[in-house]
């Protein structure tokens, strides 16, 4: 199987779910409608609260949250939904290599998260004065793709261990909230006990918002952006190998949970 | 078998009520309730509360807006939602998803047996939550609450889950009918987060939202669980306690009036897709 | 449109008995929408006054193809869809105005997949149902345990819904209708998709409810088992009743004819509306098994219309050819098909 025929199956993977995805009501739900009602309370708590100067800082996590919320339970969701549908066996034994065909679709899942930093940032600057004016605008732009790039991958390496356990599904409602605090999304991370910290180290979203917070807000982005790119190779690799670990363990025992 | 043309000996109106109340009500909750299974239910139920309280303390902390006490309280009442909301509209609108509703509408069930035994599951549920949530505020924040306090809190705390099951149990009739109710329980869940005074004081909101979070269940509840956790009487916060008890009082009579209404048309309309 | 004189008849004969269960003129109108861009609105008549008596202790069947009106019919039997007009009794109690009544005298099944709770095993799913029905309590677990016997699930009982055959949930919904021994039984096409053993273990457990004293009514389009069955059947076609008798009644109808099968490959629709216009033919029916076709052609018995046949069925190819005496299967066609005309 070529490279090229890879990002072909990638490509198709990709438009496929995004059409899937934007159809659907979880779509409005989790890229919209949670990202906006969350940027909201935040937003009401830290003028209230006093914290001026924060407002597009919070309204940038608010809608990381978004493409977290997107990609967590749209690649569980994928998963679960193939597993139900039975088509979860033949897409493993495709001949198409499972990681490209599992990487458009949590590319997808990420991908719709685009929708909730606009949502965020839209409701912000109308509804309680966001400032718009970003620091380093180039910067912006590519620190935006790059992160849904490490998120998406991310979610990759969370595919495989849903196509593993059949109830890590159930483990999803936990991974929203503590991910938003241990990669400090909204809340920094300097507020919460040290050894929170390190953890989120190995996290896309960690990075990614430390990118975007720098080239909206003013600062370096480019080592974050450089940590992001080098995680997202990293999730690569690891998805790639569990993978093909599976796909021994499948033809080995044939008793994974397929269905 | 036999062919007598009466069957077999019915128990009398009032003991088959309390049998389809207290037993039928358990058996059907085990039914519909898709997270009883440990596996989910220490995830979705425990693990998603422990973490949202969390957040939004920390997040409180970020803002300054308030001391811990104000989130923990707001949130461990307002995570009763998990079975308040969700429990209740999945032990109605799972009817409908298993094809059950003829069958059901075909006994001579009493209706309001059939409906309020489901809730009581829901609210004993709802409330472990809340309990759970106090926990952990007290484990892992800046939350004491002075034993003598407890029972106050309790009270206000089951008169809030009760009222905010009237309000699930509305979402689940019109489950009956809607096809995927379930965004509107979610959409539902969030909307209560910013409305009712879980993380921003009412005061801070424009007046129209104010309006609109007084309309719904929580609101008047969590207000005075937090004046009883900071010392506050139950007495005083009685006409609180009675505007929450008048919030779920009328949504759980409009949630059972639409499950009637929709049972009765149903069998009168209108449309091809029955049950 | 009056109901057929047959009906009459043996409703004015079931009149001076009792009926323990009675339709008069039963009509249901539903609305519905219908145009794929502009929706407009569109009244369907399903069931257009069907009248019809059952005596006690009959099994009582409705045959007829799908969308004539059988579970319509059925579901105003039992409470569930309020007539558009006519009336409707059970055991003497009107089923609009004495609803609950009626619901705790009978006892509903119908076919297909879902209706039971998949997390629940078949003792708790009946036990749901025997509170619902208000089974006096201490009756409760040895009235199970007898019911799961009757459909052979007493080793099955414990285990969730969600892993049973489509055959074994039939039997729990048999059971599910029996809980609280009503004298009235509905089965509302019991047999659907189940595999033929198992469809006669059920055939034969819905026969000895008669046999034990309950009124049964069967609706069903297998026509074998109709006439197994039951004691008398109604033919319904297009929501009404075309024919009512017992199944030699129904028989009689067709014992004039004669029908002549032919097994054939690639038989086109042009060449059976040829054969249906032929003069002596009464009705043309197909029935695909397999790659083969089955045309069976019914006429007045005297006509040799094989040699006709088979010069108009000249581009197929023609297997096995055989005459033979009509059935009940026979009466239907023509029955449904002289409806149809």
């Amino acid at each position: 199987m070529t490279v090229a025929h890879g990002l072909r199956v990638v490509r198709t993977g990709w438009l496929v779910s995004m059409k899937e995805l934007t159809h659907s009501s979880f779509f409005v739900l989790v890229s919209i409608l949670q990202p906006v009602i969350f940027a909201t309370i935040a937003f009401f708590m830290v003028e209230a609260g006093g914290r001026s100067g924060t407002l597009l800082y919070t309204a940038l996590g608010a809608g990381l949250m978004g493409i977290w919320s997107a990609t967590l339970f749209g690649s569980g969701g994928l998963i679960q939904w193939e597993r139900y549908q039975g088509t979860l066996e033949l897409l493993v034994a495709a001949p198409a290599g499972l990681v490209f065909v599992l990487l458009g679709s949590t590319l997808a899942t990420s991908s719709i998260g685009i929708y909730a930093i606009g949502a965020t940032l839209l409701w912000g600057s109308i509804f309680f004065g966001v400032p718009l004016d970003v620091a380093h605008p180039l910067l912006f732009v590519i620190a935006i793709p790059v992160t849904i790039l490490g998120l998406g991958l991310l979610g990759l390496v969370l595919a495989t261990t849903f196509v593993l356990y059949r109830h890590a599904n159930a483990l999803s409602n936990l991974l929203e909230y503590p991910v938003w605090l241990v990669t400090g999304l909204l809340v920094p991370v300097s507020l919460l006990p040290g050894w929170v910290a390190p953890i989120g180290w190995f996290l896309a979203p960690t990075w990614g918002i430390k990118a975007i917070r720098t080239a909206a807000l003013g600062g370096d982005p480019l080592p974050a952006i450089g940590a992001t790119l080098a995680l997202s190779a990293l999730y690569l690799g690891l998805g790639a190998i569990a993978i093909k670990q599976f796909e021994r363990l499948s033809r080995e025992r044939a008793t994974l949970a397929l269905t | 078998m036999s062919a007598s043309p009466v069957g077999l000996p019915q128990s009398s109106p009032p003991v088959a009520f309390l049998r389809t109340f207290f037993v039928g009500g358990v058996i059907a909750y085990r039914a519909l309730f898709n997270w009883i299974r440990p596996s989910i239910y220490i995830p979705t139920m425990l693990g998603g509360p422990l973490f949202q309280i969390l957040f939004f303390s920390y997040l409180g902390r970020f803002s300054g807006l308030r001391d811990d006490t104000f989130f923990v309280v707001g949130n461990a009442v307002q995570v009763c939602s998990m079975s308040s909301i969700y429990g209740a509209t999945m032990t109605l609108a799972n009817e409908r998803y298993f094809g059950t509703l003829a069958s059901l509408l075909a006994t001579p069930a009493n209706r309001a047996a059939l409906f309020l035994g489901r809730t009581f599951p829901v609210i004993a549920n709802g409330l472990f939550v809340s309990v759970f949530g106090f926990a952990v505020g007290a484990v892992f924040l800046d939350f004491d609450l002075a034993a003598s306090a407890l029972p106050s809190l309790a009270i206000v705390v089951l008169i809030t889950v009760v009222s905010c099951t009237g309000f699930g149990m509305l979402l689940g009739a019109i489950g009956l009918r809607m096809r995927d109710v379930f965004f509107v329980s979610n959409l539902a869940y969030f909307v209560m987060l910013l409305f009712c005074g879980v993380n921003v004081p009412l005061e801070e909101l424009p007046g129209w939202m104010q309006a609109i979070g007084r309309s719904l269940p929580l609101t008047h509840g969590i207000a005075a669980a937090r004046e009883i956790a900071s010392g506050g009487s139950l007495a005083g916060v009685s006409g609180l306690v009675r505007a929450e008890a008048l919030v779920g009082a009328i949504y759980a009579a409009g949630a059972y009036g639409l499950f009637r209404f929709f049972e009765t048309s149903s069998r009168r309309s209108a449309s091809l897709e029955n049950f | 449109m009056g109901e057929s004189k047959l009906t009459h008849y043996i409703l004015l004969l079931y009149r001076e008995g009792v009926s323990v269960v009675e339709a008069e003129s039963l009509r249901r109108v539903y609305r519905t929408t219908t145009g794929a861009v502009r929706r407009r609105p569109l009244e369907v008549e399903a069931v257009r006054g069907v009248s019809f008596a059952i005596g006690q202790g009959e099994l009582f069947g409705l045959l007829g193809p799908n969308g004539a009106g059988k579970t319509t019919t059925i579901k105003m039997l039992i409470t569930l869809l309020i007539p558009t007009s006519g009336r409707a009794r059970v055991l003497g109690h009107d089923v609009v105005d004495d609803a609950r009544v009626v619901r705790s005298k009978i006892g509903y099944v119908f076919g297909g997949d879902r209706g039971l709770y998949e997390r629940l095993s078949a003792f708790d799913n009946l036990r749901y149902f025997a509170e619902l029905y208000g089974v006096e309590g201490r009756l409760i677990r040895r009235r199970i345990a007898e019911l799961l016997d009757l459909v052979g699930l007493t080793d099955r009982e414990k285990e969730r819904v969600e892993g049973y055959s489509r055959g074994m949930r039939q039997r729990l919904h048999i059971a599910r209708g029996l809980l609280h021994d009503p004298p009235v039984v509905f089965l509302d096409e019991p047999t659907i998709g189940v595999d033929p053993v198992g469809a006669r273990e059920l055939r034969s457990t819905i026969a000895s409810l008669t046999a034990a004293g309950k009124t049964v009514l069967l609706t069903t389009h297998y026509m074998f088992e109709a006439d197994t069955l039951c004691d008398r059947i109604a033919v319904i076609a297009r929501g009404e009743i075309v024919a009512s008798g017992t199944p030699s009644d129904l028989k009689r109808i067709v014992a004039d004819r004669t029908v002549v099968e032919l097994e054939a490959y690639g038989v086109e629709e042009r060449a059976l509306e040829a054969l249906r216009a032929l003069p002596g033919v009464d009705s043309v029916a197909v029935e695909a098994r397999d790659q083969m076709q089955v045309v069976s052609v019914q006429s007045a018995k005297g006509l040799e219309l094989t040699q006709t046949l088979l010069a108009h069925l000249d581009g197929a190819r023609v297997g096995r050819v055989s005459a033979r005496e009509p059935t009940l299967e026979d009466a239907y066609v023509a029955l449904v098909e002289d409806e149809a005309r």
